[in-house]
C-alpha cells in the first residue's frame, strides 16, 4: 500500500508533530505502508526529526520520501520536482492533515481528466474531546471526481472514534516509565541528556536529587504564570516542611517559557526550575512521561499526556468567542466517570482547567483566577483517575492500525 | 466552481458526471482547521440519498440550473405544489426534496420562492433569505430580558423547531434566517 501524507504548518510544530508521529506508527505496522511526505516548513519538521533537512526539494528519511510543498504559483524548484515524482507514481491513498488542502500540481494529477485512475482523500482532523468527533468519524465525503473518493478520519477520546496515535517510540518509553526503577533511570538519562543545566534557586544540591523530585513540566501559551508560579512555590513550602518530595520544575522552550520565567523570577526564583532547550519529539515525550504533573497545551502533547496516566492540565488553543471552553467542557466531560469516587478532587480539576482556559487569547498579561494548590493537594486521588483514562484509550484504538484496517476496507 | 462553504440546503453541484441536491445540512463542526459540514445529498438521476462530510475547502464543479420564481400554491401530505404565477403551470415537489426548506414554507405564505430545474425537472427551492413565522409553542416569555442572547427551543407553525430570543412567546411572529435555521428578529 503506498500512502502519500500532506501536511501544512499553520504555526509552531502541533501540526507536523502529529504528521510525524502518524508518519513513525504507520511504518511500525505489520506489512507497513511505503510513504511520502510532503511538507510546507521542513525546518519545522527538522526541529522535530534532526535527519530532516530543511533546504532539500526532495529527501529521504527513515525510508520515506519527503518533498517540500514549494510556495502558489511556485511552478519551477520544489513544486516541479514533487510533480514529477507523483506523476511517475500516481498517487493512490493520500492524508491531509487538518484540512490542509492539496498543492496545485498534485490537484492536477488527482483531476486530470485524461486519467481513469482512482485514488482515495483522507481527511485526518484535529483531536478533539466532542461528540462531533464519533459523529464524523469514517464518514463519506466528496470530491469533484467520482473517481477521487473522500472520507474522514477523527482521532479522539470516545470509543466511536479513530483514537490516539501510540507510535513504538513512545509505548516502549512508556512501558520504562511505568516502574519505578524504569522512571528513575529516563529521569537521570534525560537530565544527562539535557546537559549541565543550572537549577536556577536551589543551586547544584537539588541536581543529586532531582530524579526523586516532584517533577512538573510546563508547555503551554503565552499567560502571566504568577497565580501558577505561586502555587506552586507554596506546594514546594510544603514538600519542604515533610509533606511530600521537593519539587522540580521543568519549562519547554516555546511560548510559555518567558513567561513562567518572567513570573518566577518576579516571585524571587523559590523553587527549582530547569529551562529545557527545544527537544526532538521522543524526548519531549519522555519529559511527559517522567514527570509527576504537566501543564500541556495543543494537541500532539495533549494526547501523550492523556496516555501518560499521569495528572496533567490542558490548555486549549484560544478561539474566537472563547470557543475553546466547548472543547474543554468536553475533555472534562470524558475524564469525569474516571473520578467516580472522587468527586471533589474532580471538582477542584475542573475548575482549574475553566480558570486556566477562559481568555479571549494569550498574551504574557493573560492572567486568570487559576489555582493549582487545591488540584496538587489532591495529587493521590487524582493518579488513579488519570492512570485508569489512560488505560482505557490504550485500550480503546492504536489510530495507525485503525486507520490502516480502515483503508483497507475502502479502498 | 463551488466550494463546500458555499452550500445550502437546495444548492446543486457535480461529482463527476452526478448532479448532487442538497437536502438537509445535518450538522457542522468547526475548528482551527476550519468548518466541517455533515450533508445529506440526493442523486438527482437516480434519487439515491446519502450523507457525506465535507471541509470547507473542497471545490465541486457547478452545475448549470434553470430557475423560476414561484409560490407555494398547496401542500397535499408529503407533496408539495408551486404554481408558475404567469402560466399557472403547477410542479410537485416531495418534503424530501425541500429537506430543511421545508420548514420554511407553509401555502399561507405570500412571497416567492425560487425553484431550481435540472434537466427540465424541479429539484429544490430556495426561500427568502428571510422568511416570517409562527411559534405555535415555547415555554413562558421573560419580560425585560430583550438582550435576545439566551436562547430557547420553540416550534414553529411549519412544525419545525429551532432557538429563539426568552423574550418570545406563543403567538410572537419572527423573522427566520432561512440560511442557518437562525432567528433573525421579532416581526414588529
Amino acid at each position: 500500500m503506498d500512502i502519500d501524507i500532506l501536511c501544512k504548518v499553520i504555526d509552531n510544530f502541533g501540526d507536523i508533530g502529529v504528521a510525524f508521529r502518524l508518519a513513525r506508527s504507520l511504518s511500525e505496522l505489520p506489512d507497513p505502508p511505503r510513504l511520502r511526505l510532503v511538507v510546507d516548513d521542513l525546518a519545522a519538521f527538522a526541529a522535530l526529526e534532526p535527519a530532516v533537512d530543511p533546504d532539500a526539494a526532495c529527501q529521504s528519511v527513515r525510508g520515506w520520501e519527503v518533498y517540500r510543498w514549494g510556495g502558489e504559483g511556485e511552478v519551477a524548484g520544489a513544486n516541479a520536482e514533487a510533480a514529477a515524482a507523483f506523476r511517475a507514481r500516481r498517487p493512490s491513498i493520500v492524508i491531509e492533515c487538518f484540512a490542509c488542502g492539496r498543492p496545485d500540481w498534485l490537484e492536477a494529477i488527482l483531476f486530470d481528466p485524461a486519467s481513469d485512475k482512482g485514488c482515495l482523500i483522507i481527511d485526518f482532523e484535529h483531536l478533539s474531546a466532542e461528540k462531533y468527533a464519533e459523529d464524523f468519524h469514517r464518514m463519506l465525503s466528496l470530491t469533484r471526481s467520482s473517481l477521487v473518493r473522500k472520507a474522514m478520519f477523527l482521532p479522539g477520546f470516545a470509543a466511536l472514534t479513530g483514537g490516539l496515535i501510540m507510535d513504538g517510540s513512545f509505548e516502549r518509553a512508556r512501558t520504562r516509565a511505568s516502574s519505578d526503577a524504569g522512571r528513575r533511570d529516563m529521569r537521570r538519562e534525560l537530565l544527562a541528556d539535557i546537559g549541565p543545566v543550572s537549577l536556577a534557586g536551589s543551586g547544584d544540591a537539588t541536581i543529586a536529587g532531582a530524579e526523586e523530585s516532584f517533577w512538573i513540566c510546563v508547555f503551554s501559551y503565552e499567560r502571566d504564570y504568577s497565580r501558577v508560579v505561586a502555587d506552586l512555590a507554596e506546594y514546594g513550602l510544603r514538600s519542604a516542611s515533610g509533606a511530600g518530595r521537593p519539587i522540580l520544575v521543568l519549562v519547554a522552550a516555546g511560548k510559555s517559557s518567558d513567561c513562567f520565567l518572567a513570573a518566577w523570577s518576579a516571585a524571587g526564583e523559590s523553587l527549582p526550575v530547569i529551562a529545557l532547550p527545544f527537544l526532538a519529539q521522543e524526548h519531549w515525550d519522555e519529559i511527559i512521561l517522567a514527570s509527576d504533573f504537566s501543564i500541556v497545551r495543543g494537541e500532539d502533547s495533549w494526547a501523550r499526556a492523556a496516555l501518560s496516566g499521569r495528572p496533567f492540565l490542558w490548555q486549549a488553543y484560544p478561539q474566537e468567542d472563547r470557543h475553546q471552553m466547548v472543547k474543554v467542557a468536553a475533555f472534562l466531560d470524558r475524564l469525569r466517570p474516571y473520578f467516580a469516587d472522587s468527586a471533589e478532587a474532580f471538582s477542584a480539576l475542573e475548575a482549574l482547567y475553566l480558570a486556566f482556559n477562559d481568555r479571549e487569547g494569550d498574551g504574557p498579561d493573560e492572567a486568570g483566577p487559576e489555582r493549582l494548590l487545591p488540584v496538587l493537594s489532591r495529587y493521590s486521588e487524582l493518579l488513579p483517575a488519570f492512570q485508569a483514562f489512560s488505560a482505557f484509550l490504550s485500550r480503546n484504538a492504536d489510530l495507525a492500525s485503525g486507520l490502516l484496517t480502515f483503508l483497507r476496507e475502502i479502498v | 466552481m463551488v466550494v463546500t462553504s458555499q452550500l445550502r440546503t437546495g444548492s446543486v453541484f457535480k461529482v463527476g458526471n452526478d448532479a448532487l441536491v442538497v437536502q438537509k445540512i445535518l450538522g457542522q463542526k468547526t475548528g482551527r482547521a476550519g468548518t466541517v459540514t455533515r450533508f445529506r445529498v440526493k442523486n438527482i438521476v437516480t434519487g439515491q440519498t446519502s450523507d457525506v462530510a465535507c471541509d470547507s475547502g473542497e471545490k465541486f464543479e457547478s452545475v448549470d440550473l434553470d430557475i423560476f420564481q414561484m409560490k407555494l400554491s398547496y401542500i397535499d401530505g408529503e407533496t408539495y405544489v408551486f404554481m408558475e404565477q404567469e402560466t399557472f403551470e403547477q410542479y410537485e415537489l416531495t418534503k424530501d426534496d425541500l429537506g430543511d426548506n421545508a420548514g420554511y414554507i407553509s401555502a399561507d405564505d405570500d412571497y416567492p420562492i425560487e425553484i431550481t430545474f435540472y434537466d427540465g425537472k424541479p429539484v429544490g427551492v430556495t426561500p427568502p433569505i428571510l422568511v416570517e413565522r409562527t411559534i405555535t409553542y415555547c415555554e413562558p416569555g421573560v419580560k425585560g430580558d430583550t438582550s435576545g442572547k439566551t436562547f430557547k427551543p420553540a416550534t414553529l407553525d411549519t412544525g419545525i423547531e429551532v432557538t429563539v430570543p426568552l423574550f418570545c412567546d406563543i403567538g410572537t411572529r419572527i423573522k427566520l434566517d432561512t440560511r442557518d435555521g437562525t432567528f433573525a428578529e421579532r416581526v414588529k
